[in-house]
C-alpha cells in the first residue's frame, strides 16, 4: 500500500454554518497504481486532492502516505512526496518554458547540471524542446498543459496528483495529451491520483476508477479497469467492456447528479 | 472594401492607391500628433504679433525660444536641469526600493497587512507637499530634505501599487509554490515580485509624476538651482520668458521620463510583450 485514507472528513466554514465537503472517505492506493476519481461537481474531489498534496488539512480521519525508496538523493534534497497538476493554466507566465519545468528542482537546490539534464529530458518527452525559451503567452492551451505535466514529472515526486488536467482542452488535444501522459507514466511507474468528470477519460487512464458520491463526498464504488497497457485511447473506446463499464459508472453517477 | 453592383455585393481588398498624398498624410498618427501643437503655437505667435494677446503674460513662442537658446548657450539651463534630475533620481530610488520590498511582504502576509494598512491608508491622502515644511525642519534646507520629500511621495505610490499587484496574483500560482514547498523567501522572489511587476511599474510611473510635482514645489526653498527654482525665481523678478522655459523643461522631463519608464517596463517584463502572434501547436 502506498496511500491509505481512513474516515477522512473535511468541513469548511460557510456563510450559513459549516459545509461538510468530505465525510467517511475511505480507500487505499497501491504503489505505482493509476487511480482515477470521478464524481459529480462539488463532491469534494478537488478538496481530497488538496489534502493529499498538503494544501489543506483534514478536519478528521487520517491520510497515510508511505515514503518509498529514496530515489532523489543524488538530485539534491529528498525526493518530494507529491506534486500536483492543476486544472487551469498554472504555469508561471513570467518564466520561460525551461524555467517553469526546472522550478521544483531549483527550489530544492538541486545540482545545476542535473537540473538541466532532467529538464531537457522531459522537454524532449513532451515535445516542448522547440519552445524551451518561449514564454507561456506564446503557447497554445495544449502546449501550456504539457509544460504543467513536464514540470510535475521533472520534480520527480513519488505521487502525482492531477486535478482535471485536460478538462480545458479541446477533444483532439485531449486525446493526444492523454496518450502522452500514459507513456510518461508507464516509463516512470509513479503512483497517480487523477481526478476527472469524464467517464471516458477515467476508463482510458485508470487501473481503478473510484466513483464518489455527491456532497459530502465519500467513495461510492471502486471498479477495477483491466484493459491491457499500453492503451491506445481511440481503440479502447470501441471495446464492448469499455461500453459496459462506462454505463455502470454512469448509472452510479446519475443517481448522484439527479439527487441534487 | 465593399462594392455593390448588379444585385450582388463584392468584398475585395482595399485599394491603397486610391488614397491621395494629403489623405495619407492626414491619416498618419505622427503627423496628427505634431500638427495640433504646431498650429496652436503658430496661432499664439500671430495673436501676440497682432497685439491681440498680452505679451507680458504670454510672450511669443519665438521670444521664449530665443530665451531657451540663450540659456542653453550659457549652460545655465543644464545646471538647473541636472539639479532637478538628481533630486528626482535620488528621491525616487530612496522611495521606490523600500516600497517594493514592503509591498511584497504586506501582499503575502495578511497579518502584516492588517497591522500596517490603516496607518498607510491614513497617511496616503495627505498632500505630500504639505509635509515639506516638516521635512525641512527635520532635514534642513539642503538637498536631503528634497530627497526626503520626493522619496516620501514615491514611496506611497509604489507601495500601494505593489500591494495591489501582489494581492491580485492568481491564487493558483501561490498554490503551485506551496505545492513545490517554496519557502517564504522563495515565494517572494519567484512568485510575488515577478507576478506584481506590471503593477509595480504602474506605481513607478505614478510615483515619477508625483516626484516631479513635489520637487518643483520644494525647489522654491533653500536652493538657487533646479527647474522649479527657475519658475519661482522668474516669477519674483517678473522674467516671464524664463518662466516659460522652465515650464517647457518640466513638461519635457515629465514626458521623457515616462517614455523611458515605458521602455524599462518592456525590458523588465518580457513575458507581457503585446502584439506578438502566438506560436500555434
Amino acid at each position: 500500500m502506498k496511500i491509505g485514507i481512513r474516515g477522512l472528513r473535511k468541513e469548511f466554514a460557510g456563510a450559513r454554518g459549516p459545509v461538510v465537503a468530505l465525510e467517511a472517505c475511505d480507500f487505499e492506493v497501491g504503489e505505482g497504481e493509476f487511480i482515477v476519481i470521478v464524481g459529480p461537481s462539488g463532491c469534494g474531489k478537488t478538496t481530497l486532492l488538496r489534502i493529499l498534496g498538503g494544501l489543506e488539512s483534514p478536519s478528521g480521519g487520517e491520510v497515510v502516505i508511505r515514503r518509498g525508496m529514496e530515489g532523489g538523493g543524488e538530485e539534491g534534497g529528498r525526493q518530494p512526496l507529491t506534486s500536483m497538476i492543476f486544472q487551469e493554466a498554472s504555469i508561471f507566465p513570467w518564466m520561460t518554458v525551461r524555467d517553469n519545468v526546472a522550478y521544483g528542482l531549483r527550489l530544492r537546490g538541486a545540482d545545476e547540471r542535473r537540473t538541466a539534464d532532467s529538464v531537457r529530458h522531459f522537454l524532449a518527452l513532451t515535445g516542448l524542446e522547440p519552445f524551451a525559451d518561449a514564454f507561456p503567452f506564446q503557447l497554445s492551451g495544449g502546449m501550456k498543459q504539457r509544460v504543467s505535466v513536464a514540470r510535475a514529472f521533472a520534480n520527480d515526486p513519488q505521487v502525482l496528483l492531477m486535478d482535471e488536467p485536460f478538462a480545458a482542452l479541446d477533444e483532439q488535444n485531449k486525446i493526444v495529451l492523454q496518450e502522452e501522459l500514459l507513456r510518461l507514466w508507464s516509463a516512470s511507474r509513479k503512483t497517480v491520483i487523477f481526478i476527472t468528470h469524464s467517464i471516458d477519460e477515467a476508463l482510458v487512464m485508470g487501473d481503478r476508477v473510484l466513483v464518489m458520491s455527491g456532497r459530502p463526498g465519500r467513495i461510492k464504488a471502486d471498479l477495477p479497469v483491466r484493459f491491457p497497457r499500453p492503451r491506445a485511447v481511440y481503440d479502447l473506446k470501441g471495446d464492448a467492456e469499455f461500453g459496459r463499464l462506462g454505463r455502470e459508472i454512469w448509472m452510479l453517477l446519475r443517481e448522484e447528479v439527479v439527487r441534487k | 472594401m465593399m462594392t455593390e453592383s448588379a444585385g450582388e455585393t463584392r468584398i475585395v481588398p482595399d485599394d491603397a492607391r486610391a488614397a491621395g498624398l494629403h489623405e495619407r498624410l492626414w491619416r498618419s498618427g505622427a503627423f496628427r500628433a505634431v500638427a495640433s501643437p504646431l498650429i496652436l503655437l503658430l496661432l499664439w505667435e500671430v495673436l501676440v504679433r497682432a497685439g491681440l494677446l498680452d505679451a507680458r503674460f504670454f510672450p511669443a513662442p519665438s521670444s521664449v525660444l530665443g530665451e531657451l537658446w540663450a540659456m542653453v548657450a550659457s549652460g545655465a539651463l543644464f545646471k538647473h536641469l541636472a539639479y532637478t534630475l538628481s533630486r528626482v533620481g535620488v528621491g525616487f530610488v530612496l522611495g521606490a526600493i523600500p516600497a517594493v520590498l514592503l509591498g511584497i511582504v504586506m501582499g503575502l502576509s495578511p497579518a502584516v497587512r492588517a497591522f500596517l494598512q490603516p496607518a498607510i491608508y491614513s497617511i496616503y491622502p495627505i498632500p505630500k507637499v504639505a509635509l515639506f515644511p516638516l521635512a525641512m525642519l527635520i532635514f534642513g534646507l539642503g538637498e536631503s530634505s528634497k530627497w526626503a520629500i520626493v522619496a516620501f511621495a514615491v514611496f506611497f505610490q509604489v507601495l500601494i501599487s505593489t500591494l495591489a499587484g501582489v494581492v491580485n496574483i492568481e491564487r493558483v500560482y501561490l498554490d503551485v509554490a506551496a505545492d513545490f514547498r517554496a519557502s517564504r523567501w522563495q515565494a517572494y522572489r519567484t512568485i510575488a515580485l515577478p507576478g506584481a511587476m506590471p503593477f509595480i511599474f504602474t506605481g513607478f510611473q505614478l510615483g515619477l509624476g508625483m516626484a516631479l510635482i513635489v520637487v518643483v514645489i520644494a525647489e522654491n526653498f533653500g536652493t538657487e538651482f533646479g527647474l522649479g527654482y527657475m519658475v519661482w525665481h522668474s516669477w519674483q523678478i517678473f522674467e516671464v520668458r524664463e518662466m516659460y522655459v522652465g515650464l517647457i523643461m518640466i513638461a519635457l522631463v515629465g514626458y521623457l521620463s515616462q517614455l523611458g519608464m515605458g521602455r524599462l517596463e518592456r525590458l523588465a517584463i518580457p513575458w507581457k510583450r503585446a502584439g506578438q502572434a502566438a506560436l500555434r501547436f
